[in-house]
């Protein structure tokens, strides 16, 4: 189940054409002492100017895959190419055009987070009006220049990870790989990081990012691949999948608890196949949810408890997720 | 390589914020040897030295056994401190094995028919012959000494022999003036003989006794100056591991591997600043050991006269301690390991080593054993220097060793450092 195997009207179509960002063929990584392999024959194309997610849960394999992507760890066995070049082989080359943000803040605590950039970027091999240049224009991004002298140990835990990512782009790489660059931060730092990977890739480069947030894909991703226990499940464009499995369910929440006459009488609506009371909650199965809301609607005014909310078509992603990985470590 | 020069120089730069930034770990970098090297010094100077109120075991070799030996060996009897022990006859060679083997601190070489050539002086000096016309030489009684001995016990046994010498002299010189007066009866009595220019033993020079293995046995802070320098830069790996580790566990070190930064430049970036920290520590204890120890009432010490080789020996042993520490850090997995593998080690090759305890009062087995610590290496350098006063060929041999443990420990930890899983 790949890409490649479904037909769609992919925005970025042109792009595609070329060699991919990325490309995995029968990745697998055997830990030494480790029972099952962390990645067990992995193929994955990241095409080109886009933003592709991996999904899994906890222990899927995603830090794995992106410490082998930056080199850090040997592949036990296939072929990985960045930009068309090989890893193992060509590691000089794709050191210059990628950049890995890791999952854990990888920053000096007791320098400033100036000292982290200017360190990191002379590391890159940059120096001189440049390096300036790029320490002011990362700390920009990372909206921290008003906190650029201080040490990052007396950060945040969102501060540090948005310098942590901007410490990945000092280079301007053209192929940006983020693992989970947002867990753990509140929403304005989401959305910051969101906003900044948008604009990057706007300026054309391609970027992968690993997250547990459904939401976060489904925001952000144009692809996406879904991995567990180190396999690929899906690999697709974001509509497709959603396309391929809609959720059937339409979920009522009220304040208070609903009379039980009222799972009841919405299973009388003509489309309604079934109906389920759990609290505060009901969850109503149609296969033609759009064309029951209005029934159902005026089934509930009838009822007469407050409705809080009503949801439909939603979390769809995360019903792939769950299909496909099982209930074992359900995102958020 | 002018690219890797400039990482090099960035990484430097970063390791050196990081522990500037950390005030109480430099406090300690610093003050612990300074401490060490003023308490010990002054403690264990009579350990070095001796305890006061102790007694010596003296050897007198009296081969004439007339006025001269007896009064040699009279006088020493009744000094209290003195544990006296006589021989008749013994050979210079055997009475400085006594001394090299510990069964004496002092021994005194009294030649046979001393007694006899100190009268015929005497006979020739009455006889108003000129200095320069006189057949008998004065008699030399030979003093051998413990280099251990502290040197003002020395001079306090060296003092009370040349007070029995005088003793003697002034009892021979009455005899023989009595009998000269009464032969004489006074008749063509001349004056006093010239005693001031004709003594009858030649003035008393205690001579060191050079112990095996060369070079007298150091003192207090000769020993304890290079010992704790030594023992604090091999500490300092302990904080170098602990960096690097760290920084691996924060994830530094695997965005520097992920990026083109060669494996020298890393390792390198962290052995620059620590180099410079061991080379102020060596500098600050040797100059609290010469300037300010004696104003505490201790010896100072004596800097030797080379100071080429004393900067060879503070380069070479830092060397060695900062490739020892990297190569912890980069085997060991956690700074807990790092730490206690290291303080361990150092601890075990500082009292094998001779830093803890000295070589010289070690059994001779761990004497042997002592060979393999590279402590023991840097010891024996600087006590070439400041003990024997060695020169640059001198400590070349221990240097080398130094670097060659350097070398040794920066090759495993660059191989594994590169090493991928
Ligand atoms: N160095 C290692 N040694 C042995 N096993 C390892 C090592 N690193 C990871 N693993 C194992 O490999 C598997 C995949 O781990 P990985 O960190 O790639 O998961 P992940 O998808 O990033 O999880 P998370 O969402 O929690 O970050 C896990 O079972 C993990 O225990
Ligand atoms: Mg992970």
């Amino acid at each position: 189940m790949t890409s490649t195997a479904s037909p769609s009207p992919a925005p970025q179509a042109d792009v595609r054409v070329g060699t991919p960002a990325i490309e995995l063929k029968g990745l697998s990584k055997s830990f030494p002492g480790g029972r099952a392999p962390a990645l067990d024959g992995v193929d994955l194309s990241v095409p080109r100017g886009g933003i592709f997610g991996i999904l899994g849960p906890n222990g899927a394999g995603k830090t794995t895959l992106m410490s082998i992507l930056g080199g850090l760890i040997l592949p036990s066995s296939g072929s990985v190419r960045i930009d068309g070049h090989d890893v193992l082989t060509e590691a000089r080359h794709i050191r210059h055009i990628l950049g890995l943000v890791p999952q854990e803040p990888a920053i000096y605590p007791t320098l400033t987070a100036r000292e982290n950039l200017d360190f990191f970027g002379r590391m890159q091999g940059l120096s001189g009006a440049y390096l300036e240049s790029r320490i002011q224009a990362c700390l920009e991004l990372a909206e921290m220049t008003g906190e650029a002298d201080q040490r990052v140990e007396q950060f945040s835990g969102g501060y540090k990870r948005r310098l942590n990512m901007v410490i990945g782009l000092m280079h301007e790489p053209e192929i940006l790989i983020l693992d989970e660059p947002t867990v753990a931060i509140d929403p304005h730092s989401r959305a910051l990081i969101h906003d900044r990977l948008r604009e990057l890739n706007a300026a054309g480069i391609s970027i992968l990012i690993s997250t547990h947030y459904m939401e976060e894909a489904e925001l952000l991703c144009d692809e996406i691949a879904i991995i567990d226990h180190g396999r690929l499940m899906v690999q697709g464009l974001v509509p497709d999948l959603l396309a391929q499995r809609r959720d059937e369910a339409i979920e009522l929440q009220f304040f208070g608890e609903p009379g039980a006459g009222l799972a009841r009488a919405l299973e009388t609506i003509p489309g309604v196949q079934r109906a389920e009371q759990a609290g505060c909650r009901v969850r109503v199965f149609s296969d033609r949810p759009e064309q029951v809301i209005a029934p159902i609607m005026q089934r509930v005014q009838a009822e007469a408890p407050t409705l809080r909310s009503l949801v439909f078509g939603r979390a769809s992603l995360e019903q792939v997720f769950l299909s496909l990985t099982g209930d074992r470590g359900a995102p958020r | 390589m002018m690219r890797n020069l400039a990482k090099l120089r960035a990484s430097v730069v970063k390791e050196a914020r990081i522990l500037l930034r950390d005030r109480q770990a430099l406090i300690l970098f610093f003050t612990m040897p300074v401490l060490f090297v003023l308490i010990l010094s002054l403690s264990l100077r009579d350990v070095f030295g001796d305890r006061p109120g102790a007694t010596f075991p003296v050897l007198v070799v009296a081969e004439d056994q007339a006025e001269v030996g007896r009064g040699i060996v009279d006088t020493f009897r009744a000094n209290p401190h003195i544990r006296l022990a006589l021989a008749e006859r013994a050979s210079e060679a055997q009475a400085r094995q006594w001394l090299i083997d510990g069964h004496y601190r002092f021994v005194v070489l009294v030649p046979a028919g001393a007694t006899l050539q100190a009268k015929r002086r005497l006979g020739e000096i009455m006889a108003e012959v000129p200095a320069d016309l006189r057949l008998e030489q004065p008699v030399s009684v030979r003093v051998l000494a413990d280099p251990s001995l502290r040197s003002d016990y020395r001079k306090v046994l060296e003092g009370s022999l040349d007070l029995a010498l005088h003793g003697i002299e002034m009892k021979l010189g009455r005899e023989q003036l009595e009998q000269a007066l009464r032969a004489t009866q006074g008749s063509h009595f001349t004056g006093l003989p010239d005693m001031e220019h004709g003594r009858l033993f030649q003035p008393v020079h205690g001579e060191t006794v050079t112990k095996r293995g060369g070079g007298p046995t150091p003192t207090s802070v000769q020993q304890n100056a290079p010992a704790w320098t030594l023992l604090a830069m091999f500490f300092l790996t302990v904080p170098l591991s602990v960096a690097f580790i760290k920084e691996r566990e924060q994830g530094s070190l695997f965005r520097l591997q992920t990026m083109t930064v060669p494996a020298w430049v890393v390792l390198g970036g962290k052995a620059v600043p620590y180099f410079v920290i061991n080379q102020i520590q060596m500098i600050s204890v040797l100059a609290v050991s010469v300037y300010v120890l004696p104003l505490l009432g201790g010896d100072p010490l004596g800097l030797g006269n080379a100071p080429l080789a004393l900067l060879l020996m503070g380069a070479s042993a830092s060397l060695a301690a900062i490739g020892f520490g990297i190569a912890v850090a980069v085997y060991a997995r956690t700074t807990e390991q790092a730490a206690g593998f290291s303080s361990a080690t150092v601890m075990i090759m500082g009292a094998l080593g001779g830093i803890l305890v000295p070589k010289a009062v070690m059994l001779p087995i761990m004497q042997e054993l002592a060979v393999i610590s590279p402590l023991s290496w840097g010891l024996d350098g600087f006590l070439d220097i400041f003990v024997r006063g060695g020169g640059v060929d001198d400590v070349l041999p221990e240097a080398l060793a130094l670097l060659a443990f350097s070398a040794f420990c920066h090759a495993i930890a660059i191989q594994r450092y590169r090493r991928r899983v």
